[in-house]
């Protein structure tokens, strides 16, 4: 059994889910090397530093690259797209509310659920 | 190794096929061999049969040996390779035996839907699950990222998807025999956006298996070829943590390891097996292995540099794509055809006297990648 606590101040999956179910995008930076991700980690992905501090993410933009679903799994319906969106620093993998192309810019919208696992939605500005 | 295709047939059985080609082919058998390193992917979610490994060695007259399962999506039995090797290079055994085993198809009992949902496993739990990413849309997301910075296109990936259904044609172990064309590709249904049905690799059962001997060993064998290196290497997940999504990262620097380890480089492979789950995982793995510059690897396999006759033959084999794709068999499937055309015993399929040969085998979104590079014994 672990002798190390959770960081009171690290953000785990738990809050960041909550977060952005109440539609408040958030993410990580490490204070040792500055990499910047929207999906937190226990440890920085890219030095293995344990401070990491919560940030907020930029609202809006660009779409890095996407795809649009055609043969979904079960629990999805119909075509959707995908895209993974630059913001700011980070990258974020999130749906798309409309059509878009790599290089567009987007904006955060709304949140979808699947068995209550939030993901982000994004919407051409 | 087994046929790929569908096998009614269950893993002990399929596996023990072909563990006795690679006993038969070396002249080897229990008790002469000291370990067992096996790749099943998925097994206890298809199968609900996870306790795998000591249930193959009692299958194949290995009762009593160290046997292992590895794990590691579509990079599963590459990775059991590695640990072959490496326990053979380090002197801890002489011979041992490597292979995988999977069933993909409703032999299984699950349909095409319910498999599925087993494959999307391999995408990020809390990140990527959620917005409803599949398999397919994993590889289409970093494909179109690459379309994007080199211009690569549609009709570049129905290229790679020609070239491999021709192969395989020539390879009876096949789970496709059928050439397709260009507009049969791009006419297929879309899957995931770039790709259609025709780019994407089917779901197949089958096993492979290899004999893994120390130099001294191999010595007593007739024809045994070299491992010349074998590098593995991860990079970040979820994909959108990834720097830089068409490079492959650590498709590039596993083969930077194997190279070093064989002292070569990309200049001198002679041809490559290569992970073509998706076309577009084809052409990104081309470059990510130095065959092909940056961009080029469309345009390459357009021009037919990769086919047979090509400067450097990328899947004689039929590859993922037309060989097919039993997960946990694909890894050990790629060395058997490396041993088999280094060796001048490919057939139909045969290449023109290759020396050196590198394997390539990715799992989950491209996050583990496993190289290998073989010679022909001089």
């Amino acid at each position: 059994m672990s002798d190390t606590e959770p960081s009171a101040d690290r953000l785990d999956y738990v809050e960041w889910a909550d977060r952005l179910r109440d539609g408040d995008l958030v993410g990580q930076e490490c204070a040792e090397c500055g990499h910047t991700t929207a999906a937190p980690k226990a440890a920085c992905a890219q030095c293995g530093s344990r401070t990491l501090a919560t940030v907020t993410l930029p609202d809006s933009g660009t779409v890095h690259t996407e795809t649009t679903v055609a043969v979904p799994p079960k629990g999805f319906e119909g075509e959707y797209q995908i895209a993974i969106v630059q913001l700011g620093n980070a990258k974020v993998l999130g749906r798309i509310d409309d059509a878009v192309d790599i290089g567009d810019r987007v904006s955060f919208t709304d949140v979808i659920l699947t068995d209550d696992h939030p993901a982000p939605v994004f919407t051409s500005v | 190794m087994t046929t790929f295709g569908v096998h009614e047939r269950p893993m002990p059985d399929l596996f023990a096929d072909a563990a006795f080609d690679a006993f038969d082919d070396s002249g080897i058998e229990p008790p002469g061999i000291e370990a067992l390193y096996v790749g099943n992917a998925m097994g206890g979610m298809t199968e609900n049969d996870t306790h795998l490994a000591p249930t193959l060695a009692s299958h194949i007259g290995c009762t009593g040996v160290p046997a292992q399962r590895f794990e590691d999506a579509c990079a599963t039995s590459a990775n059991a390779f590695k640990h072959a090797v490496e326990a053979v290079e380090s002197g801890r055994h002489d011979v041992v035996l490597a292979g995988g085993v999977e069933r993909c198809t409703p032999e299984t009992g699950l349909d095409t839907d319910a498999m599925t949902e087993v494959f999307v496993s391999a995408a990020h739990r809390q990140y990527e699950q959620p917005a409803g990413l599949t398999f397919p849309g994993v590889f289409a997301l970093l494909t179109k990222r690459h379309m994007h910075e080199y211009g690569t296109t549609e009709e570049h990936l129905a290229e790679v998807a020609v070239k491999n259904h021709f192969n395989g044609t020539l390879n009876p172990r096949a789970h496709f025999g059928r050439e397709t064309s260009v507009e049969k590709v791009l006419d297929s249904p879309i899957v995931a956006d770039p790709f259609h049905l025709l780019d994407c690799c089917p779901f197949s059962d089958g096993a492979s298996a290899v004999v893994v001997a120390s130099e001294e060993a191999a010595e007593s064998f007739d024809d045994p070829v070299d491992v010349a290196g074998v590098g593995h290497a991860t990079d970040v997940v979820p994909l959108a943590d990834k720097v830089d999504l068409p490079a492959t990262q650590a498709a590039r620097d596993a083969a930077s390891q194997a190279y070093d380890q064989a002292n070569t480089t990309a200049d001198t492979i002679d041809f490559a097996e290569i992970h073509d789950c998706f076309t577009g995982a084809e052409v990104m793995a081309t470059e990510a292995l130095g065959l092909f510059e940056d961009g080029g690897g469309g345009p390459a396999a357009a021009a037919g540099r990769t086919a047979l006759d090509g400067e450097v033959p990328v899947n004689p084999s039929g590859g993922l794509k037309a060989k097919g794709h039993p997960l946990g068999a694909t890894g050990t499937a790629q060395i058997v055809e490396l041993t088999e055309q280094l060796r001048g015993e490919a057939g139909d399929r045969q290449l023109d006297d290759p020396e050196r040969a590198v394997a390539h085998n990715l799992g989950g979104d491209a996050a583990t990648t496993v190289v290998t590079v073989m010679e022909a014994r001089q």
